[in-house]
């Protein structure tokens, strides 16, 4: 008698179409729900690990930037030719250190090199330097004044700053 | 049980209801997405701090160890053969941590030119010495310099610090020794010893204290000289077994001087005399003890002691014969007077 009863509720259910309508629509709104949750997640995920990727680089171009250290063995000045010779040497501990920039100047002047020729102490040229690598590079600069002091401000590949001073 | 039957029809309620259950299972997976991406992303980026901290860490440390670098590059020699400059110093590492010298810079201040030398490979202990002298002496390609000229140097570690090489404070003393000889004689350590005989071996009384020896007997006795080599070089001096310690007595008539002479011998630590004899060494600017008192050249008749055999004042002369580096050296050091009792 019960079974009969509920068969009948249920009958009453399926053929009452408000109700189906109802429960179609929770089941619909339901889907798209968990649906767009996964686009929402895979989205996130996606700008998550792109950040992490950008994140990623810019710390690691930070340390190795930390690492870069260089030091400026001797600067001459040789004025009968107008050169500049400044030697250096790596001593950080990174490998690959490149000559970017160069700026030479004083309180109230200064003058850049971008297009630096770097070479080995042997004289070959050099790209880069390598750890406890020496090299030097060679400017030609006819305005110098003899003995004053000019500073030499050499930026690295990486963006890593070193400066020295000299008399001319 | 009133709250917990509340709680259950509660719940009951919020399932069966159909309006609601999208909103709870959207909100439900906000929240888990968040939370994991955020909580990934959160300690993803402490590790990239933890990495910048450690490279951080690791840069001071650098700057550290080389502001602790302490060597002394001194006593500082230039020779110049050709258009090679040789270059003799002592180093000393004076600092707490070892250093590596990689390279040497001269710089020629009157011809206004430079050289250097990137080929060393030179390493330093904590408190450990190097002598770069003779055979280790470092030399430098430097077009045109003469010996004349004034030389500026530094070496280059691989921190990247420069050390200085200073000129040696003793340069007045060696030019002075250099215009008399290789050898200079410390006259406030000139000691004497009576010798005797212990058993079969010979002994220094009183070793090593001794006394003073401008004053002095006659019989069995023997003399301790403080040398110091001073070669402008800074080579080695070896003394063979001719080297001797001779005192001349002035008596009458002064037409025939009287003589006494103590050669030189080896002395152990605990004061007895060597029965042979072994080249003495004199490195440069290290003041050695060197002693006299065989009769004969302990090399051609054995030790024997030596008495002077005459009283009253006495001139001495030291007259040391030997190699000073690959050459053969002699020099007489004439300037002691003692009085024989």
């Amino acid at each position: 008698m019960t079974n009969h009863l509920n068969l009948r509720r249920v009958r009453k259910r399926v053929d009452g179409k408000r109700a189906v309508s109802v429960a179609i629509s929770s089941v619909i709104l339901t889907a798209a729900v968990i649906a767009v949750s996964f686009v929402v997640l895979f989205w996130a995920q996606y700008r998550s690990s792109a950040y992490n990727e950008q994140y990623s680089e810019a710390m690691n171009s930070d340390i190795t930037k930390l690492k870069e250290r260089l030091t400026f063995e001797y600067i001459f000045y040789n004025s009968s030719e107008s050169n500049l010779i400044v030697y250096l040497m790596n001593w950080g501990r990174v490998d690959n250190v490149t000559v970017q920039t160069v700026f030479v100047g004083n309180t109230t002047w200064f003058t850049t090199f971008s297009n630096i020729d770097l070479k080995f102490l042997n004289g070959t040229s050099a790209q880069d330097l390598d750890i406890g690598e020496e090299g030097y590079f060679l400017l030609y600069l006819p305005n110098l004044v003899l003995r004053k002091s000019y500073s030499v401000r050499v930026i690295t590949g990486r963006g890593s700053v070193f400066e020295s001073t000299f008399v001319a | 049980m009133k709250v917990h039957l509340s709680l259950k029809k509660g719940l009951k309620k919020l399932i069966t209801n159909p309006k609601g259950f999208s909103s709870v299972v959207g909100t439900v997976f906000m929240v888990l997405v968040m939370m994991i991406l955020s909580t990934s992303v959160f300690l993803w980026t402490l590790s990239q701090n933890t990495l910048y901290n450690q490279a951080l860490k690791e840069r001071n440390q650098m700057e550290l160890d080389r502001l602790n670098e302490k060597v002394t590059a001194y006593n500082v020699n230039y020779t110049v053969s050709g258009d090679v400059v040789t270059v003799e110093v002592l180093l000393k590492n004076e600092g707490a941590i070892s250093i590596r010298i990689t390279t040497l810079w001269v710089l020629d201040t009157t011809i206004k030119k430079y050289g250097f030398n990137n080929n060393l490979d030179l390493n330093l202990k904590p408190g450990e010495n190097i002598s770069l002298v003779n055979d280790k002496a470092i030399s430098v390609e430097l077009e045109g310099a003469n010996a004349t000229d004034t030389f500026n140097s530094w070496f280059v570690t691989t921190r990247g610090n420069a050390v200085p090489l200073e000129e040696e404070g003793g340069i007045i003393l060696a030019q002075v020794a250099a215009g008399i000889g290789s050898v200079s004689m410390n006259y406030g350590a000139f000691l004497y010893y009576n010798v005797s005989k212990v058993g079969s071996e010979y002994v220094l009384d009183n070793y090593p204290n001794g006394s003073e020896g401008f004053t002095l007997p006659q019989t069995d006795i023997a003399f301790e000289v403080c040398l110091t080599n001073f070669d402008r070089n800074k080579r080695e001096i070896k003394l063979f077994s001719s080297s001797v310690l001779w005192m001349l007595f002035p008596i009458s008539p002064p037409q025939q001087p009287r003589g006494a002479k103590w050669y030189i011998v080896n002395v152990y630590n605990n004061g007895t005399i060597a029965s042979t004899f072994t080249e003495v060494t004199l490195s440069y600017g290290v003041p050695t003890r060197v002693y006299f008192a065989s009769y004969n050249d302990v090399n051609s008749g054995g030790f024997s002691p030596s008495s002077s055999g005459y009283s009253g004042p006495a001139a001495v002369n030291l007259m040391l014969v030997g190699k000073i580096g690959n050459s053969s050296y002699g020099q007489n050091i004439p300037f002691v007077s003692v009085y024989v009792e």
